[in-house]
């Protein structure tokens, strides 16, 4: 089953800084929940992991992420991810993610992210209700988890522009963003999150 | 020597033969829970299998690494495709003419396909043993959408049947169409269009669905690698089939192969064909020289073992501006899932669809149905009807409603109008079939008084007119004809086996009786119905008579049960069967009055010598003396066996009607009324008949209101739970009335028709007819099933209803 995803985070973070992050995708697997790039393949492809623990059941993916398109003028990277879990589960992922600097703000930015996930297997069959909000709430702690990591990059870094187009993954490898998020994605965490999110929409719905 | 007579009022009561309400036999160890099921079954030494399945609709196999698997203490074996290869089992012929993978052969056709099976102690080491099976897939562009799949550019789902251009039902016009079946003339019904003042059309969609009956499938097989001889308990509607198939696929003799149906709980068609792990629990016991079972759980269930219908329909009626309907044609895209594994008589592709004519008199009609390949599971089962009867009978009941509301007719006035009149039986339909007998006329006027038709329309009426009614109120309207009992083996035969069926009764010294058939029951209550036959045709009480079925080495050959083709066919074999017995019994009668034949009449379970009362042999006297004194020259014994070929189909059929209120803000859908009227000719246990209508309707509710298997685009199946897919219990069902009428069959040795199926049938479309009609003053000619809150509340809100 596809799941779309198209939003706009705001950040506590100037633009140029986002960018840097966001273009370092093993820095950028380390804010995703359960996510790590394990090896690098080419100048723009890598082989990954991610991890996601449900109760008793975890599945872990292993798969392939492939930077499609780095775009410095428009601070957008396109990315390709797949992969597949033994226990006969898998996943696609294109994700279109851009940073815009927010008007008169320019220690602000916005993300914004469109993304198309693709599942197939026993997450679809048996996930097929949660799937949307799990992703949601995946997202929102892989925001989270980037702001931060955003925040400890160096603030001067503007000769990042010039560097030329795909070749990231070593520049900012000095910075260490604090890794919040944990190495496996929390299952009765996601779970509480969910269902928390669903009392406060229910109760925040005006009464008709 | 004889007993003091009774009255022969009280003699027919005792025996409790055809007419009564005889207490269901079989339900004294089902209540108590001493059923024996093939879970039930425990042999010395058995092992237990479980599948590996695939969790993508379209792949191709880069690799099966087992090394894990088989590490795990008390695995036994794992076997793919490559195992069976030498064996030649890895694909196995279809009832359609095809073939099917037993295990996936380098390629995935949908998702959960059987891939490997394990084979350990117990059942927890071989699921444990499933996980540990690593396959490698290359995934595959996945083809759901059937039209899509016969686009020129669409991916080839059958590679092994690459060049093919002709299949089992004639040529193939692409890689992904299987078959092209007409039926009619289509010239005739050209011509009726193009000279018709009225014509509409109507797109439809029967969803795919399951018959999901509460045993799932399973087997267990046992091979004695000492005596060559192979014993499968299965759960089959068709034992005497598998054991053909099954010793035409291993070259065991058919001596040797032995399958018993123990109690079955719910077939509905879900257990007519042979399954891929049915034939690798076989492999996996002549392997390991060990018994193995076999028992699928529900979502392997709903998700492989055969579904049903999956039609979508376009239909056109053709008419006169008074309501005469003067032409038919409907054509079919099926959705045949990746093998073609419909279970039909071999010569009829799309089953028996072409009854898609109904009740009506209708001088011009073609049909055409395509079979097509998609990433799905195979099936195409007939769920709780004969053959792609349901089907056929929602495409016309829909169109003679769409034709009504186009004329703004009333759906009881077109029909009458439109019925084949009682005279007109035998009646050949424009597809050519001869419907026995019917009385339509009669049964629809009976219904619409008993529910007072016109006051419900004066209400419906007074709904529409209200704008603050908070409900819509719909009457669906349904006159069907089916036809069941396939059937006349000049038609009709499974693997060139003809569709007869079978029995044998034998009466034994001191009176009493055993029968075994050549079907099955799974809920039916043959073992009460059948000896009730028995018991009228020869005056032995039905008490006494033991019915056995399901194991064919005690059992005469027969076809199974499905398609109602129990009552129709099997029920004529026992009455003439037990029609041979009252034969010899009348000459051994003679012989011990020492009269000729011709001197005696036969009375409820006794011959008398015609004019004098006091002289006369009991059914008990005959059957001792057949034992102990039969006449010079005659044979020992009182037994016979009758293999019935029906010189027919039967064709019941029924009148219902059904109310509907749907909450204008929510789209929930109440059934505040059903009313069904059967016809299935003679009756044989009236409350038996009640419990299958009963059945039936909550079945057809289920899957008009409720039951979808919906597919995302890759193929992933996101129904195949019961957390998803609609079972209704009591709390759901509603409350039905039954009626009937009695319009015997006049082939049929005692009239019956067969019933079992008819609510199913006749009440889907019933629902559907309901629901629409209370859209009907909005212009909405149809909806497509499952009437679901969600969907009826989406249909709301399209035709601004709901906010």
């Amino acid at each position: 089953m596809e799941v779309k995803i198209d939003k706009t985070y705001p950040l506590e973070v100037d633009p140029q800084r986002a960018w840097t992050l966001l273009q370092d995708l093993r820095q950028l697997a380390g804010c995703m929940p359960g996510a790590e790039i394990t090896e690098q393949l080419s100048a723009n492809s890598y082989k990954g992991a991610v991890k996601l623990k449900v109760g008793p059941a975890l599945a872990q993916f292993g798969g392939s992420v492939e930077v499609v398109e780095c775009d410095h003028q428009a601070r957008r990277v396109v990315l390709r991810a797949k992969g597949a879990d033994k226990g006969g589960s898998s996943a696609a992922m294109d994700l279109n993610a851009v940073i815009e600097p927010v008007a008169d703000a320019p220690a602000k930015a916005s993300l914004l992210g469109q993304a198309s996930v693709v599942v197939n297997g026993k997450f679809a069959q048996f996930g097929g209700r949660m799937m949307v909000q799990v992703s949601e709430m995946m997202l929102g702690q892989f925001v989270q988890n980037f702001q931060a990591a955003a925040q400890q990059l160096p603030q001067a870094a503007q000769a990042q522009d010039v560097s030329p187009a795909v070749d990231v993954p070593q520049a900012p490898a000095a910075a260490a963003p604090a890794r919040q998020a944990a190495r496996e994605i929390n299952g009765l965490a996601l779970l509480w999150a969910l269902i928390r999110g669903w009392f406060a929409s229910r109760f925040a719905r005006p009464a008709r | 020597m004889n007993a003091p007579a009774d009255t022969a009022e009280a003699r027919e009561l005792a025996l409790a033969g055809m007419g009564a309400s005889r207490l269901r036999k079989e339900d004294a160890r089902f209540i108590q829970g001493k059923g024996n099921y093939v879970d039930d079954i425990k042999l010395p030494a058995m092992l237990h299998m479980d599948i590996v399945r695939s969790p993508l609709a379209h792949a191709r196999i880069r690799k099966i690494n087992k090394e894990a698997a088989l590490a795990i203490p008390g695995v036994h074996a794992v076997l793919t495709a490559d195992d069976l290869k030498p064996l030649k089992l890895h694909w196995m012929p279809t009832l359609a003419g095809d073939v099917a993978a037993v295990l996936a052969d380098e390629k995935v056709h949908f998702q959960m396909q059987e891939v490997a099976i394990v084979v350990a102690d117990d059942r927890y080491i071989a699921a444990d043993a499933v996980e540990a099976v690593e396959v490698e897939y290359d995934e595959l562009p996945p083809v759901i959408d059937p039209y899509a799949a016969l686009a020129a550019d669409a991916p080839v789902l059958r590679e092994d049947l690459a060049g093919k251009t002709s299949g089992a039902h004639g040529a193939r016009e692409h890689p992904n169409h299987i078959f092209t079946w007409q039926a009619g003339d289509k010239e005739a019904a050209d011509a009726a269009f193009a000279r018709a003042e009225v014509t509409v059309s109507q797109h439809m969609y029967y969803p795919r669905v399951h018959p999901c009956p509460l045993e799932t499938c399973g087997c267990v097989a046992s091979f004695d690698p000492v005596r060559g001889e192979l014993t499968t308990w299965m759960t089959s509607q068709a034992p005497h089939v598998v054991r053909t198939v099954v010793s035409m696929l291993s070259g065991i003799p058919e001596s040797k192969v032995r399958i018993i149906s123990p109690d079955i709980g719910g077939g509905f068609g879900n257990k007519v064909g042979v399954y891929p792990g049915y034939v690798c629990a076989i492999v996996a016991s002549i392997v390991l020289g060990r018994p193995v079972k076999w028992v699928e759980d529900r979502i392997e269930n709903i998700s492989t073992t055969a579904f049903a219908r999956d039609y979508h329909m376009d239909g056109e009626l053709a008419a006169s501006a008074d309501g005469r309907i003067l032409g038919l044609r409907v054509k079919v895209v099926a959705d045949h899932g990746a093998f073609d594994a419909c279970a039909d008589p071999s010569k009829f592709p799309a089953g028996l669809f072409h009854i898609c004519s109904g009740s009506y008199d209708i001088a011009a009609a073609h049909a055409e149905v395509k079979g097509v390949y998609t990433n799905k599971a195979p099936g195409g089962v007939a769920y709780r009807c004969s053959f792609r009867v349901t089907e056929a009978v929602y495409l016309i009941e829909r169109m003679v409603d769409v034709l009504a509301q186009k004329l703004g007719m009333d759906k009881a006035e077109i029909r009458a109008r439109n019925f084949i009149r009682k005279e007109q039986f035998p009646y050949r339909s424009p597809f050519g079939f001869d419907y026995d007998s019917g009385d339509y006329h009669t049964a629809l006027n009976k219904v619409l008084d008993a529910v007072d038709y016109k006051a419900l329309r004066a209400e419906q009426a007074a709904k529409r007119a209200d704008p603050d009614s908070p409900t819509l109120m719909g009457i669906g309207l349904v006159t069907f004809t089916e036809v069941v009992g396939a059937g006349p083996s000049k038609m009709c035969d499974i693997l060139g086996v003809g569709m007869f069926d079978s029995c044998e009764i034998r009466v034994h010294p001191t009176g009493s009786a055993i029968a075994r058939m050549g079907t099955i029951s799974q809920g039916q209550g043959h073992q009460t119905t059948y000896a009730q036959i028995i018991a009228t045709e020869l005056g032995i009480p039905s008490e006494v008579i033991q019915v056995e079925e399901g194991d064919t080495s005690t059992a005469p050959y027969g076809l199974g049960t499905y398609g109602s083709r129990s009552t129709p066919v099997a029920g004529a074999a026992i009455a003439l069967a037990a029609r041979k017995i009252h034969a010899k019994a009348r000459r051994i009668a003679a012989h011990l009055l020492e009269v000729s034949e011709q001197d005696l009449d036969w009375e409820v379970d006794r011959f008398k010598v015609k004019g004098d009362d006091a002289r006369y042999k009991t059914m008990n006297d005959i059957a001792w003396a057949a034992y102990h004194q039969p006449p010079d020259g005659m044979e020992p014994g009182l037994e016979a066996v009758h293999y019935y070929d029906p010189p027919n189909f039967t064709y019941p059929f029924g009148i219902y009607l059904c109310v509907v209120d749907i909450d204008r803000a929510t789209g929930e859908t109440k059934v505040r009324r059903f009313y069904a009227l059967d016809d299935c000719g003679t009756r044989i246990n009236p409350m038996i008949i009640e419990g299958q209508i009963h059945g039936g309707l909550t079945e057809g509710f289920a899957v008009a209101m409720g039951q979808q298997m919906p597919f995302d685009a890759q193929g992933n199946l996101l129904g195949n739970t019961l957390m998803d897919y609609f079972l209704p219990t009591a709390v759901e069902a509603p409350k039905w009335e039954t009626d009937y009428t009695v319009t015997p069959s006049p082939h049929h040795p005692i009239g019956a028709k067969g019933v079992a199926e008819s609510p199913h049938v006749g009440s889907i479309p019933t629902f559907t007819s309901a629901v629409v009609d209370a859209f009907a003053h909005l212009g909405v000619t149809h909806l497509d099933m499952p009437h679901n809150s969600f969907r009826v509340w989406k249909a709301l809100r399209e035709h601004g209803v709901a906010a």
